[in-house]
């Protein structure tokens, strides 16, 4: 639960720190938004200015009319500031560029996960860019990192790209199984075992449910899980199963589990 | 756990300097097309962007000397149905070295603009694997149009659709724009005297691209090897090759549901459902079987095959399937029996052409559609042509 403390302190930082960057101007027509390519590549202009310029760039893509005509220069523009000195200036081109699907952006995150020496942002946010493209072609470069995980949140990536990977269903069982993994991870097996082997998914989330040690949020996905998609016909009449979600629900639960599994058992209980 | 990863056979660099190597040899430049097939052992084991520089590298190589004929089709399969800017660039910038250009290219080339305009990016052909960052080098577009300007006069039926692109809110910026004068200007200019038409052919291929071959019955491939693999359609129903294939005449497409090109799988799918409304207006649709068969079957479970093609308003029944093959070593069968031009990145498709067949009553090859968009109209009449076949007993001999 700590990784989550430590995610909401950093999300509230980032909020702090948009709150207090360079206001941000609304490009009216492809002039503004050629000087504000003009700014984002200009190096020795403050770096709360270029972030501002990359911003209004964002919002023209959407409201400038003719933003097509100067595509090509701001693709170049990223890619050139993708490799700027200031991180945070790095982390957002190369966000921008990996939703366009970049073979630029994606040469660089995968050369930095495999030589840390080339790496423009963390192993973490390199993979979590990466997959945004699932022909990226990063699952081995996920796998060396779930290997020998730098910290937490890079094996919490790790498991997220691999969720695409029909090859990864037998790692999604194992990190569902154990109740030593981190909660957040067995959420993320769950998730990808339901889109990889949906059959797999509701084994093992009924193996959870008769399980009286395992912890409340992980029995209440499995919940879900069955609730959602499983076999109506079979659900009703697996009593083993109708009995412990009974338990689960009187046991000392949040109030919103005990209502996951009042809606489960109203669905399929007696 | 973590299964090991295959590494391809040669690093990029390396694949670089094979191509310039064959390249720079006369006798052995011809090799070079063979790069262009998709399940070339090359590709295998790549992700999609490297992909893009090796083929991109490949056609620039190419085009180093004077286009062959049979290079041909692959360039204008990246015009026609491309929407990778770095690719299309390559392929555009291809065409302008073939000796023979013809009035029948010029839709290609304009399809390619069509395509690409609204995702234009820089592109560099100075290195093996460069990424434009300057916004001053050339991009897809302006490749685009310079190809159109090599057209010239035998571009002329394209002119309509090219015009609009001058205005100043057309979508180009001022640097292209004038590029678009220089094309109109060269298409307006005066044919040569020696040479016959400026006019198209209703969009066809050129003479001597073929992107549809049919066998005769009696050099037909049979289908013992494949006659057994099981598979399972939209609703979670295995049946076997045969079972499906044997016994009328059937058309079968190839596509995978996380293809991100839109002109590729997702159009496919869209066609076979239009194929399927030509056959019930002429009341074939219970003698002729469709199939569109996933190459990514790991993924593409019975639910995802079901919404897909509904989304595509594909009828779905007994005679009318979307199909994945079930067993791991069958998809191997089928890409083989099929000869499919598609590779792969682990378990995921990397790279695919575009592919349609017609089997006989058999479930034998007999009509094949690759790489450029084919028309749902002629599959319908080849189809028919195979129903006859069937009717007549000609295609009884294996």
């Amino acid at each position: 639960m700590a990784t989550k403390r430590k995610i909401g302190k950093r999300a509230s930082t980032r909020k702090q720190k948009a709150a207090t960057a360079a206001p941000v101007q609304s490009p009216e027509n492809i002039n503004d938004v050629r000087s504000l390519l003009k700014v984002l590549r200009d190096g020795s202009k403050p770096i709360d200015v270029r972030m501002a310029a990359l911003q209004s760039l964002g919002a023209a893509a959407f409201s400038v009319a003719d933003f097509d005509s100067v595509h090509a220069d701001y693709i170049a523009a990223l890619r050139e500031v993708s490799t700027d000195s200031h991180e945070q200036l790095r982390r957002r081109a190369l966000g921008i560029l990996m939703r366009n699907k970049d073979g630029y952006a994606q040469k660089k995150l995968l050369d930095g996960l495999k030589n840390s020496a080339k790496a423009l942002v963390p192993p973490e946010k390199a993979l979590q860019l990466l997959s945004y493209d699932v022909h990226a072609g990063a699952y081995s470069a996920a796998r060396s990192i779930l290997k020998k995980p730098p910290n937490d949140e890079a094996k919490r990536e790790a498991l997220r790209l691999l969720a695409a990977d029909t090859k990864s269903t037998p790692l999604f069982e194992k990190v569902l199984r154990d109740k030593k993994e981190l909660r957040v991870n067995r959420q993320i097996a769950a998730s990808a075992l339901h889109s990889l082997d949906p059959a797999k998914l509701q084994a093992r989330a009924r193996k959870i449910l008769l399980d009286k040690s395992d912890y409340s949020d992980i029995k209440a996905t499995s919940l879900t899980a069955l609730e959602q998609f499983g076999d109506d016909g079979s659900l009703a009449k697996d009593k083993t199963l109708l009995q412990s979600v009974n338990r689960f629900k009187n046991s000392k639960i949040s109030a919103k589990y005990k209502q996951t599994a009042r809606r489960f058992l109203s669905k399929y209980g007696p | 756990m973590l299964g090991a990863t295959i590494e391809p056979a040669l690093s990029e660099p390396q694949f670089a300097a094979l191509v310039d190597a064959l390249a720079a040899d006369p006798e052995r430049r011809g090799d070079l097309i063979s790069f262009l097939r998709e399940d070339h052992p090359h590709y295998g084991e790549r992700g999609a962007a490297a992909i893009v520089r090796m083929r991109g590298w490949v056609l620039l190589a190419i085009a180093r000397g004077e286009v062959p004929d049979d290079a041909l089709i692959f360039i204008l399969e990246e015009l026609d149905t491309g929407v990778d800017p770095y690719l299309v660039a390559a392929a555009a910038r291809a065409l302008r070295s073939y000796p023979r250009p013809t009035a029948a290219l010029a839709p290609f080339v304009m399809r390619a603009l069509g395509n690409i305009r609204y995702r234009d990016e820089p592109v560099s052909f100075a290195d093996y694997g460069e990424y434009a960052i300057s916004p001053t080098d050339a991009s897809a577009v302006s490749e685009v149009l310079a190809t159109l300007r090599w057209l010239g006069p035998r571009a002329r039926d394209i002119l309509p659709q090219l015009e609009p692109l001058r205005a100043p809110h057309g979508g180009l910026p001022r640097k292209l724009r004038l590029d678009v004068d220089r094309a109109l200007q060269a298409i307006r200019s005066p044919a040569p005297e020696d040479e016959p038409g400026t006019h198209s052919c209703c969009g066809t291929a050129p003479n001597g691209v073929r992107s549809m071959s049919s066998l005769p019955s009696n050099s037909r491939r049979g289908t013992k090897q494949i006659e057994s693999i099981a598979l399972q359609d939209q609703k979670g129903e295995l049946i076997t090759f045969k079972e499906y294939f044997h016994g009328q005449p059937s058309i079968v497409v190839f596509f995978y549901t996380r293809c991100d090109n839109p002109m590729k799988c997702s159009l496919t799918v869209a066609k076979l459902a239009r194929v399927q409304k030509l056959l019930e207006v002429q009341g074939l649709v219970d003698r002729i079987h469709t199939a569109a068969i996933t190459y990514d079957p790991a993924f593409d479970l019975p639910e995802r095959l079901r919404v897909y093609g509904q989304d595509r308003g594909v009828r779905m029944d007994a005679g009318h399937r979307m199909l994945r093959v079930i067993a791991d070593n069958d998809n191997d069968v089928l890409r083989r029996h099929f000869e499919l031009g598609v590779n792969f990145i682990e378990s995921l498709v990397n790279r695919h052409r575009i592919e349609a067949y017609i089997l006989d009553a058999q479930g034998r090859i007999a009509v094949s559609f690759e790489r450029l968009h084919w028309d749902e109209e002629q599959v319908v009449i080849r189809t028919v042509e195979m129903l006859k076949e069937k009717e007549c007993g000609s295609g009884s001999q294996a």
